[in-house]
């Protein structure tokens, strides 16, 4: 046999392997069948893993003719049409279109069953859903990506903008179609299904169009989008806030109480005669008007004169709109509550989805404006120039700089007003899951990621974190002295400094030990502590925990505040706590410390040797990321109200470390997105797959993240340059190095 | 002193499964310089694959097996778990270390891909064969009858079944590690990957065969376990955690160590927290056990950093 004919059995085995594990991925569960085996024999032994075996065929021949299609997949346009059609399917597959229990809830198909045959929706609704031809969103579909892909393969422009056309076809119409269902359901509505379909349908056009406008040469989408923010900072930015100011206020709505669902034109009508102060009735009236063109003007002004003053007006303008209009949101909707229309008690209640994007809208526009004010000199002249270090920790490769601030700006956005508009469980999950996790990959960043110390047991800080608080604000057996009984937010000091203490504690004889003996032995760690909170019951109340902390409270002279049940007060405060402590973890990324904890990583012995003193270096990484799990430790004390151990396990610990390394190690964005991400999965799987097998779609997406991409999500520069040379990433940092030599 | 010695042997009994565990780790360590965090679902994977082929040749309950069926049952568990045992851990050396080595991905991607893994197998596992503690060998002979009872000190058949096998497969690793040609060439990679290329030693194959060596160990391992115990889906993860610190309290790489490091965190484990000299009344208390062993790892590696035997396979063995 020759090698070649090996070569190929041996893939067409593995593909059909990989055939055979996803049929058992997708088969029934065992769960409780007294027949041993049977969720096997059923995936294995049924027609259906002919399916699945086709599919490892299909793979197979995908590799073999890899080489042949290898030309076509760096033509312009590949990528962004792939990511289009990831997430048009994502939409119609996956994603809810409709989460109002009335019509019918949840995904596109169930919905379009129902919505075809409804005769309140007009018919162009129903034509879509499929009343004439079933499944009608599917087929336009595949004729808009198959005329792409043409476009893509034969080089005619007159199919390419076909095919864009056909796009934006079905992705308004689907909007069009899922506002009818909305204003026939009349009810609020969270789900996404729409929104991205529309965003995926967009790439897809716009991967036509460049298509359409390119000839056969190749064109990486990185450099075309690294074209279109340098070419004027913050244009991008104002023509976002501009599209997010309209949507937000001549489609959404703006009130949705029920039976008093109205958009801002009705506002006016809706309030009059109730006592709302005249600021808010201004804005109701005509301010909200009168901002929203201003903003739109100066920012809009400001990015094509790229003129700094006019940067600066348009922030100011910015900020003083969305101050005006947060205050008259708080003055109509806390007069509604006292109307109780629909069972609001407080302020911020029932406030609509149009309001949020319009603040959103502002925000981005200031943030357009701010751009353009603090541009750097150089940057219109040449995009892409390298800029002073110090300013790049936030940076991926390959990326400019204002790309990366117009991401910067989106992302503060959608984190400040986005969560407002989401479902109360989704709520839930940003705070309890998402944020919490985010802030523990941040922290551990510092030590994994920076100092390149493995540490195993990063829970147990958390757990530090959280057993002071409880301590300090008397819920354990073990009473605090009377003059320090404190309210959680005033425990954070004291946590922090614990675990300081704790985190030199351990670093201090451990140290000197090498990557995997440290592994161990702050897995030990993290165990002992959980142990100790286990057994010693006349300090921790052992397995039971700490009941009743209370919730955090805030008194700075005329300022009291005070958190309650809601969800979304403590995503203000967590948020709070992740801006300044990624705000002081950028400033010591490339600090001396920072420089010092990148050396040490790299190689200890010649850090030694150039005078850095590698155990205070690697003690203090110690000791700010056990702070910084600390502080989340506080926060989840108070948020949750009760803590026992069993909150602190070391699959936790394993998991924040899964998440600084697939969100890429060592760089901020990346331990963001890396939490993130895999917090957000479970809760986005519970729709997908049966519970209890979301951990093994979460082991595979690890897995092959690791496989396919293993410096991570958003690689730091440092770690990407270590990976692919330093000709392929370029930032200040490497451009002082010529290619070849150094790092 | 009864009671010293039958905590001796049950110390024993649990530190030869930690050492059998351990092998695997550490030679995956020798070749790789990795900690391979998806060997305990290896040793899942052995005790279910021994499960399944044990009940299809003799069916479940109880069965009444002469003295040489319960020796032909006890070497079929063994080898299938052995078999089942390799094969995963061939297959996750080719899905889950070989790609990231052709990329040169940092150590820690490594580490990240074994835990998707480890997440993955006993999850899958999990789903194919349930998630409750209860699935049983069937019961071929009385796990618990004493086998020798001198003066009240008395050892269990299982407990001699797994001191026995273990110490038998550990002369056999030993063997094949310093005089057959295969141990010469786990040896060479482990010593010098690079330089061991040179002298003509294929190191992809090395490594594989390195696996399939150490998740042979670690699967009858698991089929011990599981004869002893029960079998479930997340049934690795504490012997794997234990037999990590057993392998890095030898000193990983080393495998004497590896050996020496298991039997001594078994026999801590079962002497410590109960102290039988103390007499009567206990001492620390078993909740702790966890505790001593992590605090004596610690100690170790204060006056030893790099374990009692020191590292690196190639120069120990």
């Amino acid at each position: 046999m020759s090698a070649d004919v090996k070569t190929n059995l041996k893939r067409l085995l593995a593909c059909l392997g990989l055939g055979v594990v996803l049929a058992l991925m997708i088969g029934d569960q065992e769960g409780n069948q007294t027949d041993f085996g049977f969720a096997f024999k059923a995936a294995v032994f049924h027609p259906r893993i002919l399916i699945f075996l086709g599919i490892g065929v299909l793979l197979y021949l995908a590799m073999t003719f890899r080489p042949r299609v290898a030309p076509y997949l760096t033509r312009a346009g590949v990528r962004p049409l792939a990511a289009g059609t990831a997430s048009v399917v994502a939409s119609y597959g996956l994603l809810n279109w409709s989460d109002s229990g009335n019509l019918t809830n949840g995904k596109l198909s169930t919905l379009a069953h129902g919505a075809r045959d409804t005769s309140g929706i007009s018919v162009i609704g129903r034509l879509f859903f499929g009343s004439a031809v079933p499944g009608l969103y599917w087929i336009l579909f595949v004729l808009a990506i198959a005329l792409a892909a043409a476009a893509i393969i034969v080089q005619k422009s007159a199919l390419a903008w076909g095919a864009a056309g056909l796009s934006v076809l079905a992705g308004v119409w689907g909007f069009v179609a899922h506002e009818m269902v909305r204003s026939y359901l009349h009810s609020p509505d969270h789900s996404t299904g729409a929104f991205v379909a529309l965003l995926g349908y967009a790439t897809i056009a716009s991967a036509s169009v460049t298509v359409a406008r390119t000839s056969g040469s190749e064109a990486a989408t990185g450099a075309f989008l690294d074209r279109i923010f340098g070419w004027k900072p913050g244009f991008p930015l104002f023509v976002i806030g501009t599209a997010a100011a309209l949507l937000g206020t001549f489609w959404a709505s703006w009130f949705s109480p029920t039976d008093k669902n109205t958009s801002v034109f009705g506002m006016s009508d809706l309030f009059h005669g109730y006592p709302i102060n005249g600021l808010t009735s201004a804005y109701l009236g005509w301010l909200v008007w009168v901002l929203l063109v201003a903003s739109v003007v100066v920012a809009g002004a400001a990015t094509w004169l790229q003129h700094k003053l006019l940067g600066w007006a348009s922030v100011l303008v910015g900020a003083v709109a969305l101050l005006i209009s947060l205050l008259s949101m708080h003055n109509f909707s806390r007069i509604a509550a006292d109307q109780k229309f629909d069972g609001a008690v407080q302020a911020w209640q029932n406030i609509g989805t149009g309001a949020w994007t319009l603040c959103a809208a502002f925000t981005v526009l200031a943030g357009a404006g701010w751009m353009v004010a603090r541009k750097p000199v150089d940057a219109a002249a040449d995009p892409v120039s390298p800029r002073p270090i110090g300013s790049d920790s936030l940076v991926s490769p390959g990326k400019s700089f204002a790309f990366t601030q117009a991401m910067l700006v989106v992302v503060l956005a959608g984190a400040l007003f986005y969560p407002p508009t989401a479902t109360g469980f989704w709520q839930t999950v940003l705070v309890t899951e998402i944020g919490t996790y985010v802030l523990l990959a941040v922290g551990l960043n510092v030590v994994v990621g920076w100092a390149g110390l493995l540490d195993l047991g990063f829970i147990a800080f958390y757990a530090i974190g959280s057993y002071t608080t409880a301590y300090l604000t008397d819920t354990l057996p073990v009473k605090p002295p009377h003059w320090l009984h404190l309210s959680p937010l005033m425990a954070i000091p004291f946590a922090i400094a614990i675990c300081l203490v704790a985190g030199v504690a351990l670093g201090f004889p451990t140290l000197r030990l090498r990557g995997d003996y440290l592994a161990i032995v702050t897995l030990g760690f993290g165990e002992i502590i959980r142990i100790v909170a286990i057994n010693a019951k006349s300090i921790t109340n052992g397995a039971q925990g700490a009941f009743g902390i209370p919730q955090p409270v805030v008194h700075l002279g005329p300022l009291h505040l005070k958190w309650g049940q809601d969800p979304l007060q403590y995503w203000y405060l967590l948020l709070v706590f992740i801006i300044v402590v990624v705000m002081l973890f950028r400033r010591l990324e490339n600090s001396r410390l920072g420089r010092a904890w990148a050396a040490v990583r790299e190689d200890e012995v010649a850090a030694q040797a150039t005078g850095v003193n590698t155990v205070r270096v690697k003690l203090l990484a110690f000791a700010i990321g056990a702070s910084t799990s600390g502080l989340a430790g506080v926060f989840f004390a108070s948020q949750i109200g009760y803590i026992n151990p069993d909150n602190f396990v070391l699959n936790n610990s394993i998991l924040v470390v899964a998440y600084v390394v697939f969100g890429g190690m060592g760089s901020l964005s990346g331990a963001i997105a890396g939490a993130a991400v895999l917090t957000w999965l479970p809760e986005f799987l519970k729709a997908q797959v049966p519970a209890e097998d979301r951990q093994m779609w979460i082991g595979a997406v690890i897995l092959l993240m690791m496989i396919f991409r293993p410096a991570g999500l958003l690689p730091a520069k440092r770690r990407a340059a270590e990976l692919s040379g330093l000709d392929k990433v370029y930032s200040a940092e490497t451009a002082a190095v010529p290619a070849g030599e150094g790092m | 002193m009864t009671d010293f010695l039958n905590f001796l042997i049950a110390g024993l009994t649990r530190g030869s499964i930690y050492a059998l565990i351990a092998l695997g780790y550490t030679l995956v360590y020798g070749v790789l310089q990795l900690i391979n965090f998806a060997h305990s679902e290896v040793f899942m994977s052995g005790a279910f694959g021994s499960l399944i082929i044990v009940q299809s040749v003799i069916g479940r309950g109880v069965h009444h097996l002469p003295w040489y069926g319960v020796t032909g049952v006890l070497l079929l568990g063994l080898t299938s778990g052995a078999l089942i045992g390799a094969i995963v851990a061939w297959g996750l050396e080719r899905v889950a270390y070989r790609p990231l080595r052709k990329r040169g991905a940092p150590k820690l991607a490594f580490l990240i891909s074994a835990i998707g893994m480890s997440f993955f197998l006993s999850q899958l596992a999990g789903k194919l064969f349930n998630r409750f503690s209860d699935n049983n060998f069937p019961t071929y002979y009385n796990v618990n009858k004493h086998l020798f009872d001198i003066r009240g000190v008395h050892i269990s058949l299982i407990q001699t079944i797994m001191i026995v096998s273990a110490v038998v497969m550990m002369l056999f690793l030993d063997t094949l590690v310093t005089h057959t040609k295969l141990g010469k060439s786990i040896r060479g990679v482990a010593e010098d990957a690079q330089t061991a290329a040179l002298m003509g030693i294929n190191i992809d194959k090395t490594i594989s065969r390195t696996f399939i060596i150490g998740g042979a160990l670690g699967g009858a391992a698991g089929f011990l376990f599981g004869s002893a115990f029960t079998v479930y889906n997340t049934m690795g993860f504490i012997p794997g955690v234990k037999a990590f610190a057993a392998a890095v309290l030898g000193g990983i790489g080393n495998i004497r160590g590896a050996m020496l490091g298991g039997l001594l965190l078994g026999v801590v484990e079962s002497l410590v927290p109960t102290a039988p000299w103390v007499g009567g009344h206990t001492w620390i208390g078993t909740q702790w056990t966890d505790v001593v062993a992590f605090v004596v790892l610690v100690l170790v590696l204060m006056f030893r950093p790099t374990g009692i035997l020191g590292e690196r396979l190639g120069r120990a063995a």
